[in-house]
């Protein structure tokens, strides 16, 4: 069990273990939510055995529709893999690529990923697809100022808006994880992210009425592969915001702090685990809320932005 | 203050307790500020009450105060018990649950513009009472970040009783204002005599029996806790 593995591996490791292990979080929270509920629920597996499904079958793409079209799904997901090079996934040393970019040129990543999704559903010209992307942009650019907020917490706190330094600071001592400021930017970011993957309050999960749909709405006119890129990019989307949530703020614990193949182990398994406690709590939150009214989003984005304002405040002082 | 000295050790568990309680009671208050149902911001007001009363606990344990601990226990009793048992049956009546009209669409702002408003508010709030640098007992951080919260809190309160048009929303904010004044006091001055710490508890009994009235007359004469019936007057 001592034996090293080199660091590019590692590196490739992390974005593998985004990448297979996606959709298996996303088949625990369904299985969590059907149990839940009274019903046994669908298999665990079940998110592969669609996506096995969906490669296999035939694309067809919308009269009129450009090359952009099919690209979009394709530049989604090669955004999303890139994200897991930027953030501790399984070590919580810092990776060679982990300096690329910092918490901001993530986020960047990601609303590029969302924004060629979005300007394809654009492209088909089915009225459902267009409102859904049209919603999706209006209100990830309510929800853009409380990610900065976030970060400008981040920052004020290490100095940095680095990820890694993050982790290592919640880290460092027990103090840091009772301060209000790291406590409310956690609070706000995880409001974020219930709306970043169309969880409730903001949108039903599992909807099948077109008019209550915010982002599944998008992938309308998509079929076969790339319908299936769509949804794995979805998924990818969801356990990368679930990193970020356990790896970077709440539990930056049992991350691998060597090479040893051991530790690395470890950590997939860890992150594994962590990422279904968050969908499991995402799970129960969306077995005891009501989805909430369309105009009524931005209340929903409103308290966020208060808890992101107040650990700003917070530090400001000196006390955060 | 500059990024750097911004950049510091984390203050102690304590502290950061005492802080974090303190921001979540201004969080409660903002949660009263938007709830649009008397009856949730009475369930708010009491859960911001117990708040107040652990944080004496937490602040008699780390400064060693014994006379804390009874204070708590007696603000819990007055606070999360009877002043919200009172407003249920004033606001409820004979009818038990149900919502006494005039109380729910007494908001002049919709939910989201009101927080906002009470963003700006508690901004002002917070940062004049930093530039103060009021330092507390045993050199710690508690005092600068909790008082500024406590000084946010008390301008959200009035915000609150500025934008709801109903007596029973006003009823609680001013009743959280005085939430806010304990949680000043507390984190500055919680070496305060028993005697007079107790004094400011039953001042709010005195605005409890006067809201009480307020709330029983107008609802005998109006038939509603609007407050839009008193722009006319009436001979």
């Amino acid at each position: 069990m001592s034996v090293a593995l080199p660091i590019p591996l590692i590196q490739l490791l992390q974005v593998l273990t985004v990448a297979v292990g996606a959709p298996a979080v996303t088949g625990v929270i369904a299985k969590v939510e059907a149990r839940l509920q009274g019903r046994r629920g669908p298999r665990l597996l079940q998110p592969y055995y669609d996506l096995a499904k969906l490669f296999r079958k035939e694309a067809l793409a919308p009269e009129g529709a450009s090359w952009f079209f099919l690209a979009a799904p394709v530049i989604a997901v090669a955004a999303y893999l890139t994200v897991p090079l930027l953030i501790p996934v399984l070590t919580s040393y810092p990776l060679p690529l982990g300096y690329m970019g910092d918490i901001l040129g993530g986020g960047f990543l990601l609303s590029l990923a969302s924004f060629v999704v979005a300007t394809a559903a654009l492209e088909t010209g089915s009225p459902y697809a267009q409102l859904g992307s049209s919603r999706a942009k209006t209100f990830s650019a309510i929800t853009e100022p409380v990610v900065l907020f976030v970060v400008f917490t981040v920052a004020l706190l290490t100095g940095t808006d680095l990820p890694y330094a993050l982790a290592a600071t919640v880290r460092s001592n027990a103090g840091q994880i009772t301060r209000p400021a790291h406590l409310l930017a956690s609070a706000a970011l995880f409001m974020v992210i219930l709306h970043e993957t169309g969880r409730i309050p903001v949108e039903t999960h599992t909807g099948t009425s077109e008019f209550g749909m915010i982002e599944e709405a998008r992938a309308f006119e998509h079929s076969g592969p790339y319908f299936a890129l769509l949804k794995w990019g979805s998924q990818l989307k969801q356990l990368i915001l679930f990193t970020i949530l356990s790896d970077v703020f709440l539990a930056p614990w049992g991350l691998a702090a060597s090479q040893r193949i051991g530790a690395v182990a470890l950590a997939i398994v860890a992150l594994l685990a962590k990422a279904t406690a968050v969908g499991c709590v995402v799970a129960v939150i969306d077995n005891s809320f009501a989805k909430l009214r369309l105009f009524k989003i931005t209340e929903f984005v409103a308290g966020a932005f208060l808890l992101a304002v107040l650990g700003v405040f917070t530090l400001y002082l000196g006390g955060g | 203050m500059s990024l750097a000295s911004a950049v510091q050790a984390a203050p102690g568990v304590y502290e950061g307790a005492a802080n974090a309680i303190a921001a979540v009671m201004l969080l409660l208050e903002f949660g009263m500020l938007r709830q649009a149902l008397a009856r949730d911001q009475v369930r708010l007001y009491a859960a911001q009450s117990a708040l107040i009363s652990v944080l004496a606990i937490v602040i008699a344990a780390d400064r060693n105060l014994p006379d804390l601990y009874a204070l708590a226990g007696l603000s819990a009793a007055l606070k999360v018990v009877g002043v919200p048992l009172v407003l249920r049956r004033l606001l409820g009546g004979a009818v038990g649950d149900e919502e006494t009209p005039g109380v729910a669409g007494s908001q002049t702002l919709t939910p989201a513009t009101a927080v906002l408003a009470g963003i700006v508010l508690a901004a002002f709030g917070f940062f004049c009472f930093g530039a103060l640098g009021i330092r507390g007992p045993g050199n710690g951080s508690t005092p600068a970040t909790a008082l500024a919260i406590a000084a946010a809190m008390m301008l959200v309160a009035f915000g609150l009783m500025i934008v709801r048009r109903d007596v029973a929303s006003q009823a609680i904010g001013f009743f959280s204002l005085e939430n806010a004044i304990s949680l000043a006091a507390l984190v500055v001055a919680s070496g305060l005599p028993l005697i007079l710490e107790t004094a400011f508890l039953f001042d709010l009994l005195v605005a409890v029996v006067v809201f009480g009235m307020l709330i029983r007359v107008h609802r005998a004469r109006a038939q509603s806790l609007s407050t839009t019936d008193l722009t006319r007057l009436r001979g």
